[in-house]
């Protein structure tokens, strides 16, 4: 049977309908993953939310200290945006790798977070951005700090009748310096067999602050924050860089699937941790613009 | 349970039933007789079923009938200005750039909807909007001729 599809214009109404639906709808940002699990019956919601129209998750801010993303941006506005670009190139480029320019002119941030694939390019980026996910229900509002945002396959800190109204990206600090490398194994518009995303920042060619996420290869993208410790305080050269990046391969419990057994995957993570810190320290990776916009 | 939905297509609009959570892709095919949009893989990668969306190039297969209803809606049937093919579309036929033409249209979408957004694209822009579509004949060097052709008419008509 059809599901009944809901067109909802304010954040208010979209909470009203959520909760009187319950776990029996689904929302509808983009369409791009849902359509394909209603098409081959994976799901059967008795309504869809369609969001198009909610305005309140439409908007990108630049505020004093932080960026907001509402959930419904375009992955293709924020791979074009010069703004964005400027500021969170690792996040621009994560969202300009993904599947196609139609899927990226049709998947939404939000929606992209909510599905949590594990082969996805934007959560990678976020993480290493200390993103944090605002999400609300009829009760309020509250923040999940990405690393916490994804608990598994699939699987997200929301709870029933939640929805992500908006991304909230703190400025990284000026001159911090981001790579972002997908690596596939199959074609062009594939997912990513591993994905990796690094930051840093660096005073008189000393590691300040590092941030190294890799996803894809696992349940969910990680960070390993003792392993990033290594290179605070120093310079990194060829042997802090190896350390780092078989720290990664060591310690991320990777997965198999088409694009890659898991222990072809711990290779590849050491690859192109290696890969995305030498952009980063030699300044090949994209420079943010810092907070001064 | 079908509902009535008023879709602006190709400049036009049209009243149809549908339930829905039919796709744009079987809507525009079979309610509406727009051959030109085609199903080849079913999942978004190929680009047969491209059409623009407030000018935006996406895939009709991966669009509910009930998120569109007030966007335009252009398919190539729509690209005629006055009787005359758009430019995109004769530079196609100038270069040869198709063999079984199953690909076309969606080529001549994307390719439609760069220029309006970027009317000197350079090679990165141009497989930034061309390489989601798939052509199994692999006519992509004249494809790639066509749209450079076509880019560069635009240039030295605007200037």
């Amino acid at each position: 049977m059809s599901p009944e599809v809901l067109h909802p214009a304010t954040l208010e109404e979209t909470l009203a309908v959520l909760e009187a639906y319950g776990e029996e709808a689904r929302l509808l940002a983009g369409g791009t993953a849902l359509v394909l699990l209603l098409r081959h019956g994976l799901i059967a919601p008795r309504a869809l939310i369609c969001l198009e129209e909610v305005s309140e998750l439409q908007s990108i801010q630049f505020n004093e200290d932080h960026v907001w993303i509402g959930a419904m941006i375009r992955l293709q506005t924020l791979a074009r945006s010069p703004r964005i670009r400027a500021l969170f190139p690792v996040l621009a480029m994560a969202c300009g790798e993904v599947g196609n320019i139609r899927i990226r002119y049709q998947a939404t941030l939000g929606g992209n977070l909510a599905e949590a694939d594990y082969a996805s390019d934007p959560p990678i980026a976020l993480i290493t951005l200390d993103a944090i996910v605002w999400v609300q229900k009829a009760e309020g509002k509250r923040a999940i700090p990405i690393a916490g945002f994804f608990q598994g396959l699939y699987t997200t800190a929301l709870e029933p009748c939640e929805l992500i109204v908006g991304i909230q990206i703190p400025y990284p600090p000026p001159g911090a310096r981001m790579a972002y490398l997908k690596f596939r194994t199959r074609s062009a518009e594939d997912r990513p067999c591993v994905g990796v995303a690094a930051l840093g920042v660096f005073e008189d060619g000393i590691c300040q602050d590092l941030r190294v996420a890799v996803g894809a290869a696992c349940e969910r993208p990680q960070r390993l924050p003792e392993v990033e410790q290594l290179a605070v305080g120093r310079s990194l050269d060829e042997r802090v860089i190896r350390l780092i990046a078989q720290g990664y391969a060591d310690q991320i419990e990777t997965l198999s699937d088409l694009r890659g057994s898991a222990d072809y995957r711990k290779r590849m993570i050491e690859v192109h941790v290696r890969r995305a810190l030498e952009e980063v320290c030699n300044g090949h990776g994209a420079i943010g613009a810092g907070a001064g916009r | 349970m079908k509902q009535t939905f008023e879709l602006r297509v190709n400049g036009r609009v049209h009243r149809i039933e549908a339930a829905p959570d039919r796709r744009l892709l079987e809507v525009l095919r079979e309610d509406l007789g727009l051959g030109s949009v085609r199903e080849g893989c079913g999942i978004g990668m190929c680009g047969a079923c491209t059409v623009l969306l407030g000018g935006r190039p996406v895939s009709s297969c991966l669009l509910l009938v009930s998120q569109v209803h007030h966007q335009e809606i252009v398919t190539v049937e729509g690209l005629e200005e006055n009787g005359a093919l758009h430019p995109v579309q004769r530079a196609f036929i100038e270069h040869f750039a198709f063999q079984c033409a199953y690909c076309t249209p969606g080529f001549v979408l994307s390719a439609v909807a760069m220029l309006e957004r970027e009317p000197d694209p350079d090679e990165q822009v141009l497989l930034e909007y061309l390489s989601g579509n798939l052509c199994r004949c692999g006519s992509y060097l004249n494809i790639l001729k066509a749209v450079r052709a076509a880019a560069q008419g635009r240039r030295l008509h605007s200037s």
